[in-house]
């Protein structure tokens, strides 16, 4: 077992190996949505989840993983603690991480056969001498020189900042630029992380400290920099009013550049010449109502000359909306933080626990829409299905009604309605992973454990299977919207404006009538209308879901059959084809060439990714809490991302 | 030496040994919790003196009132973790002049004021704190319920003045 | 001896109480859980972050296992079956209680990572709100009792029960009693969804073994809290005085400890509103209302 622990496997140890092999712990990679989706039941089958890499024994990979969410996983099982094992479901080759311990196929048998496994390998090899190191690339660090005032200054070597004259700090940093950083291994107290400074001239809560060699650095003539060509008599530090001396120079605290001390000076808050007479350190025995700062600002008479009390720091800084002014710490959550999507990574800026800017990012990267450059039908359509495992079906659809498109072809009406009832059946299990995935973020266990059992039900099931589960989803969602304090937690959360929402039941819930399954004869023969919702806040988002999933339902008892969507008769087809579907996100168009039965070209858009723009509405100056409801209420699926 | 005077010797001795700290951490949240702890050794004391009501009260209220200053801390200052190797320290002449009057000021009150004869009877600990309630809605009740209002004529004017500016900025 | 035979049964019934909790949270019922767990956790290596507050790190769970000891060393099994009986046991009790907030401050701190910082601020914050919810229903009983001796107000409710006495003190404490253990939905210091296991994230091995130790014998102490503040204690007929607390103690902690997944999480700005505006003037009724009342009826 490569992530054995150090030792002998003693008594003690076999004891605690034999525990440890009874208490799997499992964290999921890419994310439990994408377990679910895949039909696998991880706490069925005795493995269960963790919030945090920290608390797990076990790395469970769900399927093939693009190479930037591998890069992720491996920072994730780097901060696991040993003994700790690596599951693989669905594939074999997870470089840079180690050898998986036990693998299997993507299905539920196939975890059970692996846990198996799984348990025996731990059991017997929990502890062992000599283990190896892990190393991957996206762990590796260098360090780097910041100023605690000019953020943007960053350089290799130790030094000063050209802005300011601070003696920079050091600090540790990704060796690659965006490593992903699954989970953030914060160290924002260190010296020099950065944080955005909302003016770069204030000098307010620069944190960090200085290189040690500074410390012993009593003497005041030091550096023979001119700040300012006039002779002013003395020169002070802007930061540490004691200093005091006859020649520019640098401040032996802290290494800025000395400035001249003016007589009548102002003291705002950001400029910081010194002002009032020049004091020496005799000055604070002056208690007689002295010669205290004249300026606007702080200076206390009788006190310390310059002393800037917290006010003045803080009058400017930009406040957040509980206006309280506390320290930026940049943060990032995924991506695969447990409440979010999986792939998903954010990164915050947090003031207190109100976040101020917010970026949203996928970490699956951009992928080839074509597996090969000259791609057959069926290939295409397996290919585009794999690429969003979240709701591969309506992808399938997609790129079969395009290909039909181009070829001129048209599917019987009876094929048709199978194929709505498969994408119907589909929407209603993203919807159902959904509210699962808000199960867990909100800490609503009842809800996670039933959308989650009930979407593993209903995902492979044929249509009159799902008339029997039918009755048990109406009770489960009628159940849902009568539970106390749901309101109070998602009234007025992320809410959206008719022109900020663009579409899919991000849209309708703000009332926009936006929906591609409008304008379809065979959805309005099996009478289907569109739903809208008013409030656009997460709650009427729920409210919204819940409701496609009851009209699905509907739908599919229309229906009657569900058949997977398979492109007919394309043959040597050549033509260019469009299609639009509505996916459980939003609509999502596709353009294809084909020439003589391959496809050539292709162009897509899906709804995701104009959704990322969203974030930033949803979140901004809400409190850390609200911010990751707001926009997990936007469903934001990572892999709908196209190159 | 009684155990109770040796414990008495013990805990003054960590309530200072605390109250140094407090000044001699670089980091600021060490300091607030060091000053927690200082004010718990002398509730520890008060039980000791068996001045039971009493030095519950301490333990319970300092608690609380030392962390909220431990985030105001971090609220506020600069490098709360004490990580910089920059000198935080201010006013450093007028703090130890400061700190050594007060020093003088409250040994002379120990040493010179007529604190009454040693009371060697002391009544259990229900009856204290069933005297102290008589007090506290008798002969004192004037001065508790002043200062009561005046605290929370204080927390409703703080909360004003907190919301007041970034109401007419923000909203 | 007192001391052997409470820590011992305070053992079992959190043991109970953690078959409980995994019960529900997993959905099977593993009678040996806790135990296989507690071992597993012990076997693990212990992982120290980068640049840690070493001093609070080490100290967080600490000072909660101490703070949840002190706790129940005011709490009253069975006549005479109390670790210590202090004359200001109710008021103790709260004060062993406030460093549950100096614990989660350290814990947060220490680690130096943001999840934890802002889980232990998140607790700060819901400390300001049940802070007041803890105390004055306690003043309440306190008033019936003519005491704070946490036997005395056992032995005052005889004839009648606080729950039925004053339910709304009860009520209020029950919240505030979650809030203190950070139990769902008011687990905002270690939110699975927010904040990645929040003050928890950073301790693994034996570290995290004690946290959650620390953890059960605060519910403990809670739940034998309300049991001796609102339902009486050891009292009750034909059984024996500890088998009732058990039962009592066992029943509360495990009510505690299942409600609340069947909400989501309180928005910590809801929770702070509702326990000002809402929660604080009727606990100024409920005084209110207890002192006519004992003043009018003589029970």
């Amino acid at each position: 077992m490569k992530g054995a622990r150090d030792g002998t496997m003693a008594v003690l140890q076999r004891l605690a190996a034999a525990a440890m092999s009874r208490d799997l712990r499992g964290f999921v990679v890419p994310g439990a949505d994408i377990a679910r989706a895949a039909g696998v039941n991880l706490g069925g089958a005795g493995l269960h989840l963790s919030a945090t890499p920290r608390h797990a024994s076990v790395l469970v990979v769900i399927g093939p993983l693009p190479a930037g969410l591998l890069d992720a996983a491996s920072v994730v099982y780097a901060q696991m603690p040993r003994p700790r094992a690596i599951l693989a479901l669905g594939t074999n080759d997870i470089a840079p991480l180690p050898v998986p311990d036990a693998t299997g196929p993507l299905t539920q048998a196939g975890l059970e056969a692996a846990i198996v496994d799984l348990r025996r390998i731990i059991a017997t090899g929990a502890f062992q001498l000599d283990v190896e190191d892990f190393g991957a690339p996206a762990l590796e660090t260098r360090t780097e020189y910041t100023c605690p005032m000019h953020p943007e200054v960053v350089q290799d070597t130790p030094g000063n900042c050209p802005k300011c004259g601070m003696t920079l700090v050091v600090r540790e940093a990704a060796a690659t630029s965006h490593a992903g950083h699954a989970m953030p291994e914060q160290k924002h107290k260190a010296a020099g992380q950065t944080h955005s400074q909302p003016m770069a001239t204030s000098h307010d809560h620069a944190k960090g400290g200085h290189s040690a060699h500074d410390e012993n650095h009593e003497h005041h003539k030091t550096h023979t920099k001119h700040d300012s060509p006039e002779a002013a008599s003395q020169y002070t530090c802007p930061m540490h009013a004691e200093v005091v001396s006859d020649e520019p120079g640098s401040c032996p605290k802290c290494g800025m550049f000395l400035v001249p001390v003016t007589e009548a000076g102002e003291n705002s808050g950001h400029d910081h010449k010194a002002h009032g007479k020049a004091h020496d350190k005799h000055s604070m025995e002056n208690h007689h109502g002295g010669h205290g700062g004249h300026g606007k600002g702080g200076a206390i008479d009788g006190v310390e000359a310059h002393f800037m009390s917290m006010v003045d720091l803080t009058r400017d800084m930009p406040a957040s909306a509980d206006g309280l002014k506390m320290e930026w710490i940049n943060v990032p959550f995924g991506p695969f933080f447990p409440g979010l999507p999986g792939g998903l990574r954010l990164d915050l800026t947090l003031d207190g626990d109100a976040v101020t800017t917010i970026s949203a990012d996928s970490v699956v990267g951009t992928r080839e829409l074509l597996p090969e450059s000259a791609a057959t039908a069926t290939a295409f359509a397996d290919h585009l299905a794999a690429l969003s495992p979240l709701s591969p079906v309506t992808y399938r659809l997609l790129a079969c009604l395009a290909l039909e498109q181009a070829a001129g072809q048209r599917v019987a009406s009876d094929v048709a309605r199978a194929r709505i009832g498969a994408v119907e059946r589909e929407r209603i299990a993203s919807h159902l992973g959904w509210l699962s995935g808000f199960g867990a973020q909100s800490g609503f266990g009842w809800l996670e454990k039933h959308a989650a059992a009930l979407q593993l039900k209903l995902r492979g099931a044929t249509a009159s299977e799902i008339e029997t589960l039918s009755p048990k989803i109406s009770t489960f969602l009628a159940r849902l919207q009568r539970t106390p304090l749901l309101t109070a937690k998602l009234k007025g959360i992320g809410q959206l404006t008719q022109s900020d929402a663009l579409s899919g039941p991000v849209a309708r819930a703000a009332g926009i009538a936006r929906d591609a399954r409008d304008d379809d004869p065979i959805y309005a023969n099996l009478g289907f209308s569109v739903l809208t919702m008013t409030d656009g806040d997460a709650l009427a988002r729920l409210a919204q879901r819940s409701g496609e999933i009851a009209q699905s339902l509907d739908l599919i008892s229309e229906a009657g059959i569900i058949a997977m969507p398979e492109p007919h008769g394309i043959g040597a087809a050549s033509g260019t084809g469009e299609a639009a579907v509505e996916t459980p996100r939003g609509a999502a168009r596709l353009n294809l060439t084909l020439s003589k039965g391959r496809v050539t070209s292709v162009d897509m858009s899906s709804p995701t990714a104009a959704h990322f723009a969203l974030v930033a509405t949803v979140a901004e100056g809400r409190e850390l809490g609200d911010a990751l409801t707001g926009v997990g209420s936007l469903d934001i699926s990572p892999w709908e991302v196209a190159s | 030496m009684t155990p109770q005077m040796i414990f008495l010797v013990f805990f003054g001795g960590a309530a200072v040994w605390f109250g140094i700290v407090v000044f001699r951490t670089r980091s600021m949240v060490r300091s607030a919790l060091a000053l927690l702890f200082s004010q718990t050794a002398v509730g520890v004391m008060f039980l000791l003196m068996q001045a039971e009501f009493l030095g519950v009260l301490q333990i319970m209220m300092m608690a609380t009132e030392m962390s909220v200053m431990a985030i105001f801390m971090v609220m506020f200052m600069m490098d709360p973790g004490g990580m910089g190797a920059m000198d935080m320290t201010h006013q450093k002449r007028l703090s130890l002049w400061a700190g050594g009057i007060g020093l003088v000021a409250a040994l002379a009150v120990i040493w010179l004021a007529d604190w009454g004869p040693m009371g060697l009877l002391v009544p259990d600990a229900a009856e204290q704190t069933a005297q102290l309630g008589r007090e506290l809605l008798d002969r004192s009740m004037f001065i508790f319920e002043s200062a009561a209002l005046m605290i929370l004529t204080a927390m409703v004017a703080a909360t004003m003045v907190a919301i007041h500016p970034s109401e007419g900025r923000k909203r | 001896m007192t001391v052997l035979i409470v820590l011992v049964s305070l053992a079992a019934g959190g043991y109970l109480i953690a078959v409980l909790e995994s019960w529900v949270v997993y959905g099977r019922f593993q009678p040996a859980r806790p135990a296989i767990s507690a071992l597993a956790l012990l076997g693990r290596e212990q992982v120290l972050a980068r640049a840690p507050d070493r001093l609070f790190f080490e100290a967080g769970p600490v000072v909660l296992l101490v703070a949840g000891l002190l706790a129940v060393a005011v709490i009253p099994l069975a006549p005479g079956l109390i670790i210590t009986d202090l004359a200001t046991g109710a008021l103790f009790l709260n004060a062993a209680l406030a460093y549950v907030l100096v614990a989660l401050i350290m814990a947060g701190w220490g680690p130096n990572g943001a999840y934890g910082m802002i889980g232990g601020w998140r607790f700060l914050g819901q400390f300001v709100a049940y802070a007041m919810l803890i105390v004055m229903p306690i003043t309440a009983v306190a008033m019936r009792a003519e005491s704070l001796s946490t036997v005395d107000i056992v032995t005052s409710q005889t004839a009648l029960w606080n729950i039925v006495y004053q339910p709304l003190g009860f009520v209020l404490f029950v919240a505030a009693a979650m809030g203190v253990c950070w139990l769902p939905p008011l687990d905002l210091p270690t939110a699975p969804g927010d904040l990645a296991g929040g003050v928890e994230a950073e301790y693994t091995g034996a570290r995290l073994a004690v946290l959650r130790l620390a953890r059960m014998v605060l519910i403990m102490a809670l739940a034998g809290a309300t049991v001796t503040f609102y339902l009486g204690g050891w009292l009750g007929p034909w059984l024996p005085a500890w088998a009732w607390s058990a039962i009592k103690i066992l029943i509360v902690a495990g009510l505690m400890v299942s409600a609340g997944r069947l909400i989501p999480r309180v928005r910590e700005a809801h929770y702070l509103e509702i326990s000002w505006k809402l929660g604080i003037p009727l606990a100024l009724v409920n005084i209110l209302l207890v002192g006519v009342i004992a003043l009018v009826v003589p029970i």
